[in-house]
């Protein structure tokens, strides 16, 4: 008799639904959490840059943020550059080109709702190095001038005041693998771990990816 | 008292099908007063699930809203039957996997929402295995600038 | 070799993987320019034939003349000389005599000096005819009216590229912006849904591309020819181009700092630093060449199917044909199913893929490959059954394909990729009939 699908042992805890940013809660180091990043941000003009190397939770703080930055009053516009794009794809100096979406999530550029408004929420950028120098010049001109917000991921610093710093460490690392196998038999003992750990070179990303192949191959 | 929750029951208590068969059940709503429910949306859907971004399609969808007049009693299960597709079919492969699924989702009063999912097979695909020598691209990743 | 440099894609072989607004971009301004030249071109016909000769037929008033002479008009050319009747005719409107040569309102050279002069014989001089001149000037007048074939050719080719121009622009506005939403989020939202994409049903299947993607090449030898996925010609043409261009500034330099050495004085900083850079054009060349020993010796692969879409448990015939001018140790003809998974994360792009079948369909060794006398083979490709069918959605892929492999003597190995259509067996047993193929 064939298997349901509905076996949650037919799924891999490593699969990206799992651990894309936003499905892994970030983990804030103690004392600090969203809102109180988010009081600092306000306390920085809207302005500010997350700063840290691959695979590091970037994207997973920013997707910790939005929430409350839209509980700060603000809205939110997102706008995810992949693959090189040199410029942004949406014209923020047109004040009421810019699309907004009046659900609860942050909106994403290209979604639904046009306000006749100008924006005056908060615009983030994840992957801000990727932009030329020239068009984040102009960027954080019109941020200036249309008086929103900028929230931006580097690798690098930025211009822009630093807000957060993320880093890996092998404990955090731990913590994350644990959850994600919640219950499961351990897939490899901590110093196996550990040394995946090294050898990604403290890239999370990477490591939760190896070891997606690690239980496809043990559970097969 | 249990917080809202939402049931569903294929009948025949079936899980695998063929395409081209018609899949119908019904789902109750469990813990829930009828004044709360401001509509019940039912999706047949598809999703990826592996080491690639997830892709998901709709293949059938009924939205039963309290704006159109529509009432929905939570005691009394709700039914849906829909015809499968011929594809894609169910599919446990090792970057990439394909599963079906009936989605209930229950907006309640107050913002609150509910959502129950059952899965299905569609098709009698196995589960695939890395071949021969297990030959793998490595990942090719355009990176960002350092 | 001349196969492989495709100057515009061709549909069948090149998959072209550059940028889809450019693309549109580009080809809105072709058509955009044919509409253009299309519109220039029917304003000029319009003034220099269509209307003159609509009016030679509509406005001309009829009248009569007396031929007083005629002849064979000649125009020498390139070609030799092209001849027309002219016929001197004399009428009187309104009082006033007018003496002028003329026949028709085309009035066009020809080279055909028989039938010319037949036209001539029929205007014998003396006797009255009647004629038809323009009232607006009536020093303009014609012996001959109607519609010539030239007027219908000089209408056709300006309408030609409006139609062509302005389709294509349609296309391309009708397209634009076209992209794959999330249905889901749709779904949640209540609107209307379109479940299927109409680009991606592949006779009635959605998710699995569409057979007309590699159906569309009929074969010679078996009913369907695959296209190949990549052609070398272009690979070999950059390596070529970055091997002269890096080389030729390194030997530039090269040659400064050896000039220093021979005259006394030595640059060593110049010399230290063409060094690395020297070692790099080597390994260039290297890689070029290895690129050229293959294109110069492997001709082109063809595969044919005798059936497209395949299914599981199915039996089909393939054909492979391979030119060249080699010794091959080995010819190896797979039938291989990639998953191919991408992920978007951060600002990474991420692609992976990964062999989940592999069968050997064909296996021959030691031959020669003689310039002109193709090698070729028929044998029987089965797709296994309980495989998964093709298929393909934003980020996900379930591929198949027909590789061709050859191990060369003295050459770098080849391998060439023809993909093929799997769909699920009408019944979704995937080819198996109680545990059995079927």
């Amino acid at each position: 008799m064939t298997r349901p699908d509905s076996d949650p042992s037919a799924d891999n805890p490593f699969s990206t639904r799992y651990t894309r940013p936003g499905a892994i809660p970030f983990r804030f180091p103690p004392g600090s959490d969203a809102d109180k990043l988010v009081e600092q941000l306000r306390c920085q003009g809207w302005r500010g840059a997350i700063v840290g190397p691959h695979g590091s939770g970037k994207s997973s703080l920013l997707a910790a943020l939005i929430p409350a930055i839209r509980r700060a009053g603000k809205e939110v516009l997102l706008v995810e550059l992949h693959d090189g794009q040199r410029r942004l794809p949406v014209d923020l100096e047109k004040g009421s080109g810019v699309f907004v979406c009046q659900a609860d999530s942050a909106a994403q550029v290209g979604s639904q709702t046009k306000t006749p408004d100008p924006f005056s929420g908060v615009v983030i950028v994840d992957g801000y190095e990727q932009l030329s120098w020239w068009n984040r010049l102009r960027l954080r001109g019109v941020a200036r001038r249309r008086r929103f917000g900028l929230l931006v991921t580097s690798h690098a610093p930025t211009s822009l005041p630093l807000l957060f710093r993320t880093a890996t460490s092998l404990e955090l690392a731990q913590a994350i693998v644990r959850s994600l196998l919640a219950g499961r038999p351990e897939l490899v003992s901590p110093e196996q771990l550990a040394q995946r750990f090294e050898l990604r070179q403290g890239d999370l990303r990477e490591l939760l990816f190896d070891l997606y192949d690690l239980y496809e191959q043990r559970r097969h | 008292m249990n917080g809202p929750l939402v049931r569903i029951r294929f009948d025949g208590n079936g899980r695998v099908y063929r395409p081209g068969e018609t899949l119908s059940g019904e789902y109750r709503i469990e813990s829930v007063a009828p004044d709360e429910i401001k509509a019940v949306e039912v999706s047949v859907l598809w999703y990826t699930e592996g080491k690639g971004d997830e892709d998901l399609a709709v293949h059938s969808f009924w939205r039963v809203s309290a704006e159109n007049g529509d009432r929905s009693d939570p005691p009394r299960p709700g039914r849906f039957s829909t015809v499968l597709p011929r594809s894609p079919l169910s599919y446990r492969g090792i970057l990439v996997r394909i599963r079906w699924c009936v989605r209930v989702r229950v907006f309640l009063t107050r913002g609150r929402e509910v959502m129950g999912e059952l899965a299905f097979r569609l098709g009698d695909v196995p589960a695939a295995r890395a071949a021969g020598n297990g030959h793998r691209e490595a990942p090719s990743e355009k990176a960002t600038l350092a | 070799m001349a196969r492989n440099f495709r100057i515009v894609p061709k549909k069948r072989g090149n998959r072209s993987t550059g940028s889809k607004w450019w693309g549109r971009v580009i080809e809105a301004s072709l058509s955009a320019a044919a509409l253009a030249v299309g519109c220039v071109g029917l304003v000029i016909v319009l003034n220099r034939v269509v209307v003159p000769e609509w009016r030679t037929n509509h406005q001309f008033v009829e009248h009569r003349c007396t031929v007083l002479d005629a002849r064979l008009g000649e125009q020498k050319t390139e070609d030799g000389t092209l001849c027309r009747p002219e016929i001197r005719i004399q009428y009187t409107v309104d009082g006033q005599k007018y003496v002028v040569w003329t026949y028709s309102k085309s009035w066009q050279y020809s080279s055909n000096r028989a039938v010319e002069q037949a036209i001539l014989e029929r205007y014998p001089l003396g006797p009255e005819y009647v004629c038809w001149y323009d009232p607006a000037d009536p020093s303009v007048a014609v012996l001959v009216r109607g519609y010539s074939l030239w007027f219908w050719l000089t209408l056709a080719m300006p309408a030609s590229f409006i139609l062509i121009g302005g389709g294509g622009l349609l296309h391309v506005v009708m397209t634009w912006g076209k992209s794959a939403e999330r249905r889901a989020a749709q779904a949640q939202r209540g609107s209307p849904l379109d479940l299927l994409d109409a680009e991606r049903a592949g006779a009635g299947f959605p998710c699995v591309p569409a057979p007309a993607s590699v159906t569309n090449s009929p074969g010679t030898t078996l009913s369907y020819r695959l296209p190949v996925v990549a052609a070398s010609g272009w690979k070999l043409f950059a390596a070529m181009v970055a091997c002269l261009g890096w080389n030729g500034i390194v030997a530039l330099f090269a040659c400064v700092a050896i000039s220093g050495f021979l005259e006394g004085r030595p640059d060593w900083v110049l010399t230290l630093c063409v060094i690395p850079f020297a070692g790099v054009g080597v390994a260039i060349i290297v890689y070029a060449f290895r690129y050229l020993l293959l294109a110069s010796a492997v001709g082109p692969t063809l595969v044919e199917v005798s059936e497209q879409p395949l299914y599981p448990g199915k039996r089909c015939e393939a054909f492979v044909s391979q030119t060249g001018r080699m010794r091959v140790n080995s010819l190896d003809v797979l039938l291989v199913c990639d998953e191919d998974a991408t992920f978007h994360q951060g600002t990474n792009t991420r692609r992976e893929s990964l062999r989940v079948v592999e069968q050997a369909v064909y296996h021959r060794v030691e031959f020669d490959l003689r310039h002109g006398v193709p090698f070729e083979a028929r044998f029987p490709v089965e797709i296994p059954a309980g495989t998964m069918h093709s298929f393909k959605s934003d980020h996900n892929e379930i591929r198949w394909k027909i590789l061709v492999k050859g191990e060369i003597a003295g050459r770098p190995s080849f391998v060439r990729s023809f993909p093929v259509i799997v769909c699920p067996a009408a019944n979704g047993s995937n080819g198996k009939v109680n545990g059995q193929a079927s």
